[in-house]
């Protein structure tokens, strides 16, 4: 059977880079992920993105930039799972190499939000979530998350300064990683009097906006050293809007797609070293992480306030890159952050915050409120 | 400058958003709103549609400020996750002072402007929900 190995990792700080363009930042990554890898051939060139589904943006975009990373030749695919997509690229990659149709694949992740004022960029971040109706409102970026944050607080008897344990442990770890957008401490005290963003939600509790791009080369048959293993890529749907969950605090697609990782490899996702989680919004994260099993209901902010899911906790750790609050979260491309984050903490090469001894770990991100769930899970090369 | 308010599309979508139509599957008995072309319970195509009630409980609210290009005068924007009957539906809160919301309060579907683009012309209409006046009278 072929293994799916990563050979190449190549990041740029996420932030507000208005000098360059899409071209640009993919050509960044993608270079620097190619020459780790210690060779620039590529059967495909797979692309992660929501920048295409934009106005005025360019369409074919996987063709667009292969050809100016002068890949001419190479079969190409882009790929949009909305928050999820760099996750749902690394899976279609797996897939590729697991099945014998190429056996040396580029993943980038790329999205540019800083072009536009942010007004204009919440109204198209609101396509996250169910677009035909409750898009004909407005929703904004954070409302969704917002009605979720009440939801949970007043059900679980979580207070506000509880929940705020989680965005602060996110800055504790980030502030270490070179590639975070926001690279310092937070109290938690500081939380709840941030500028108000969607009550009870504020500023500290929403990913920044900005600029990203990160790469990946996934191989069959590493030609140089390999950085891990690509054990696992899985998804699965879930309902298009939270208003039909039989309980909108519990993601479906993340609970199923827990249970078939469990299926497929025998592990829990408590039995990882490493969870890089995908929260927008502290009301998402907890969720998430309570969909997975990574927490009972109700406890993911109290587990994180106790200090868990932070290096000496019980773990395992989440989010040592500083998850989407702190390194940010450039939509399509965050995905491709995540996976080469716990490939490198599998062969210890993270330049952030280490996690010593990690073999195993998973990135996981659901859409919107939950429309789709994606999980890369990652092992050590023995 | 134009937000892309597009006709056809409210048009396509006006029984969920001017008279809060959900499907009904004749399968499982379960109710959703938005409809969708199958049940997202048990995936079965025989539905129908049914109109959800007018009054219902606000299991939810948030005040948004984060709102989005071409509403900025509505700021801050009051939403709520109503629960009709055996559906949910989530929508503006209207004719409230936010400092009066509670969660378990009794709310009614109103018809509201909820989007316009004065330029393309267009006034977008949808449903709202007002608290229930004391007594249950409902309109004014
Ligand atoms: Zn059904």
């Amino acid at each position: 059977m072929v293994e799916a190995y990563v050979t190449g990792i190549g990041m740029i700080r996420v932030g507000r880079h208005f000098g360059e363009g899409l071209r640009s930042l993919a050509a960044r990554a993608a270079f620097e992920a190619l020459e780790s890898s210690g060779s620039r051939d590529v059967d495909a060139v797979i692309v992660a993105s929501t920048a295409s589904y934009r106005g005025a943006a360019q369409l074919d975009l996987a063709g667009h930039i292969a050809g100016s990373l002068g890949l001419r030749g190479a079969q190409t695919l882009a790929v949009e799972a909305g928050d999820a997509s760099g996750l749902a690229a690394v899976e279609a990659a797996w897939s590729m190499v697991k099945s014998g149709a190429a056996s040396r694949v580029l993943v980038v992740g790329v999205d540019k939000l800083t072009d536009y004022v942010s007004s204009r960029v919440y109204r198209e971040l609101q396509r996250l979530y169910e677009a035909e109706l409750q898009a004909l409102y407005d929703i904004g970026h954070a409302g969704l998350a917002g009605l979720l944050a009440r939801l949970y607080m007043e059900r679980y008897g979580v207070d506000r300064e509880t929940l705020s344990y989680w965005p602060a442990m996110d800055h504790a770890h980030g502030k270490h990683n070179p590639y975070a957008m926001l690279q310092f401490a937070i109290d938690p005290k500081a939380v709840a009097k941030a500028l108000t963003v969607a009550e009870p939600l504020t500023l500290l509790d929403s990913f920044p906006i900005g600029d990203g791009a990160a790469a990946i080369v996934i191989e069959g048959e590493p030609r140089g050293e390999a950085l891990a293993r690509v054990a696992l890529a899985l998804s699965a749907a879930g309902y298009p809007s939270l208003t039909m969950a039989e309980d909108p605090l519990k993601m479906d697609s993340a609970a199923v797609t827990a249970a078939r990782m469990r299926e497929v490899s025998g592990y829990t996702i408590s039995d990882m070293d490493v969870v890089e989680l995908g929260d927008p919004f502290t009301s998402i994260g907890v969720i998430l992480a309570e969909s997975l099993g990574l927490s009972q209901p109700g406890k993911a902010a109290v587990d994180a306030a106790e200090g868990r899911f932070t290096v000496g906790g019980e773990g395992p750790v989440v989010n040592a890159s500083g998850g989407f609050k702190a390194r940010g979260h450039p939509i399509g491309a965050t995905g491709v952050y995540m996976v080469a984050e716990v490939a490198m903490q599998v062969s210890g090469s993270f330049p952030g915050l280490k996690v010593d001894g990690a073999r195993r770990g998973v990135a996981v991100a659901a859409s919107g409120d939950g429309s789709s769930t994606h999980l890369v899970l990652v092992e050590e090369v023995r | 400058m134009s937000m892309d308010l597009s006709v056809p599309e409210t048009w396509r979508v006006r029984g969920p958003l001017y008279r809060l139509e959900a499907a009904r599957c004749r399968a499982c008995g379960r109710i959703h709103y938005p409809p969708l072309p199958a049940c997202p319970y048990c995936g079965s195509r025989d539905l129908e549609r049914v109109r959800l009630p007018e009054r219902g409980i606000l299991e939810s609210f948030t005040i948004l400020y984060s709102v989005p290009e071409g509403s900025r005068h509505k700021a801050p924007i009051v939403l709520g996750l109503v629960r009709l009957g055996a559906a949910r539906v989530v929508a503006e809160i209207t004719d409230v002072d936010p400092g009066d919301l509670k969660t378990g309060m009794e709310v009614e579907a109103v018809l509201r402007r909820i989007r316009s683009d004065r330029e393309a012309g267009i006034i977008r209409y949808g449903i709202a929900f007002r608290p229930l006046l004391r007594g249950g009278g409902g309109g004014r």
